[in-house]
């Protein structure tokens, strides 16, 4: 079943991942164009070298956001415009489904995972490093692939239920941010802790930062580092 | 295992809108079952539910002789399914779309499948996106019949389909019951179409099967009778009255609709008094008409 799974969502993706792969491989390669001392910096200093990789930082993340997203939408497209008859009246359990369908769009992210491998390999290749500087080319690579899968898997996930579903858990997120911030002012009144922190920003950072699920798109996207 | 469908006191609410009430269907095994009502019946409605795409509120359904929706897996298999809207894929071709389905089901007949391919004049390197309403029709029978089901549920298969097609589309399907004796489950609401093809027939309206009887009986049951000094109250009639109308200035003639109607029971009539002075025949279409007129409340009373 995952054979036919990926051939569908491949139809489906297609145009889409050629232009993926291509922009995966052409990023680093920009981003490196811009390594070295700008005009006016002092070229001892090691962050000079970085400082024009990390103009492009943003694109990195943006990129793989992008590409997950478009995987999870293309997944499920064609079952939403039918509505799911075909899927249903096929003899396999919904979660085989499903769960084929998602290993389908893993498979298809590993292509612009691959491209930017391969670009961020060129890259790293291509720039003279002075001492004490390293290119992470496998690491930023894979970093890469976590956040196409982290978009993929939350749009897939979202995108499975139904309307009704995904309004309630944009629902309950938009209560939380909402409630919440009334919550702590108003418990800022009567507990120091509430007043010094906020406990929506306190969710928010550990979920972006540190260990959170989502440090995959805010964390360190440098291809070069000490 | 007698019946291929069996659905017990089935319900299924949809808002305040739209309701299937009770409904307990059966299909015998080996039949040709039309399936027949209006547009916004629950036709559709009703097949989803025994293909297990709704979970009806209360009621028991079993399809091939096992529970819906505990056993889809293996019933679906055994399945063939046209459904109202086409659902392939539009990107694929006809020979992409037929490999595709064909990984699914064990029971893929290839042969087959390329034999109907030539008969139904599908082009293998057509693209789906460029195909016909008529042309895609057709796949979605191949695609049905190709499964090698034991039952083929058909949901309004040959509508807009001009003459032609719904020709080629209807005789694949017998050529494939007099091949298999296979079940055949098909709803239209073009009452001429089942006539010629199905044994057997389910009438729905407005969310309640108002009838299921044999089509011979169907056909030849339902009369326009022309009767004379009717009584006023009717009282342990051999047969259903189904409406009863005043004829206008015409003394007391009156004109019956009933089913289940036999010759000998003109002697019901003698028995009140009254004389039968003709007895037509209506054609399925008409008899489906009146059917429906009789089964809703607001014609009771002639409003």
């Amino acid at each position: 079943m995952y054979q036919p799974m990926l051939f569908l969502h491949w139809k489906q993706a297609r145009t889409f991942l050629a232009l993926a792969v291509v922009a995966a491989f052409a990023l680093p390669l920009l981003a490196s164009e811009g390594v070295g001392a700008p005009r006016g910096v002092d070229v001892s200093s090691l962050d000079a070298y970085r400082f024009g990789f990390e103009a492009w930082l943003p694109f990195f993340p943006a990129l793989a956001i992008l590409i997950g997203m478009t995987l999870a939408l293309t997944a499920w497209n064609w079952d939403h415009r039918f509505d799911h008859v075909y899927a249903l009246s096929l003899p396999v359990t919904r979660w085989q489904y499903t769960v084929q369908k998602m290993l389908a769009g893993v498979t298809l992210a590993l292509l612009p995972a691959v491209g930017f491998w391969l670009g961020a390999n060129v890259a790293a290749a291509s720039i003279a490093l002075p001492e004490g500087l390293n290119a992470y080319p496998n690491e930023l690579a894979v970093r890469f692939f976590f956040a196409i899968l982290l978009s993929y898997t939350m749009l897939f996930a979202a995108a499975a239920g139904t309307i009704r579903t995904t309004m309630w858990v944009a629902g309950v997120i938009l209560c939380f941010v909402f409630f919440g911030n009334i919550a702590n002012d108003f418990l800022g009144y009567y507990y120091d802790f509430f007043a010094r922190e906020n406990v929506v920003l306190i969710v928010f950072e550990w979920m972006f930062e540190t260990a959170g699920p989502f440090e995959v798109f805010s964390g360190s996207w440098s291809l070069i580092d000490v | 295992m007698n019946s291929a469908i069996e659905l017990n006191n089935v319900g299924w609410k949809a808002g305040k809108s739209f309701e299937l009430k009770d409904l307990s269907l059966r299909v015998p095994v080996g039949s040709i079952y039309g399936f027949l009502g209006p547009n916004g019946s629950g036709k559709t409605t009703t097949i989803r539910i025994f293909m297990g795409m709704l979970k009806p509120d209360h009621g028991e359904i079993a399809v091939l002789g096992r529970s819906v929706p505990n056993d889809m897996k293996k019933i679906l298999g055994r399945v063939g399914y046209v459904p109202e809207r086409p659902h392939v894929y539009p990107a694929l071709t006809v020979g992409e779309q037929v490999k595709v389905h064909a990984s699914f089901f064990g029971a893929w007949d290839a042969g087959w499948a390329k034999e109907l391919m030539g008969r139904l004049h599908l082009d293998p390197d057509r693209k789906i996106a460029r195909m016909s309403k008529g042309e895609t029709g057709k796949l979605l029978l191949l695609l049905a019949l190709s499964q090698r089901p034991d039952l083929l549920v058909l949901d309004e298969p040959t509508d807009g389909l001009d003459p032609v097609v719904r020709r080629d589309v209807l005789s694949a399907v017998l050529d494939y019951v007099s091949e298999t004796s296979a079940t055949v489950f098909i709803s239209s609401h073009l009452v001429h179409e089942l006539e010629r093809i199905c044994d057997w027939v389910g009438v729905m309206d407005d969310g309640r099967l108002v009838a299921e009887l044999p089509m011979q009986r169907f056909k030849n049951g339902i009369k326009r009778l022309r009767i004379v000094g009717a009584p006023e109250a009717v009282e342990q009639i051999p047969f259903t009255l189904l409406s009863r109308q005043r004829d206008n200035g015409a003394g007391s003639m009156e004109t019956w609709i009933v089913r289940d109607w036999e010759s000998p029971m003109r002697d019901y009539f003698d028995g009140v008094g009254a004389t039968v002075r003709d007895v037509i025949d209506l054609d399925l279409e008409e008899g489906f008409v009146e059917l429906l007129r009789s089964s809703r409340p607001q014609y009771e009373n002639g409003s």
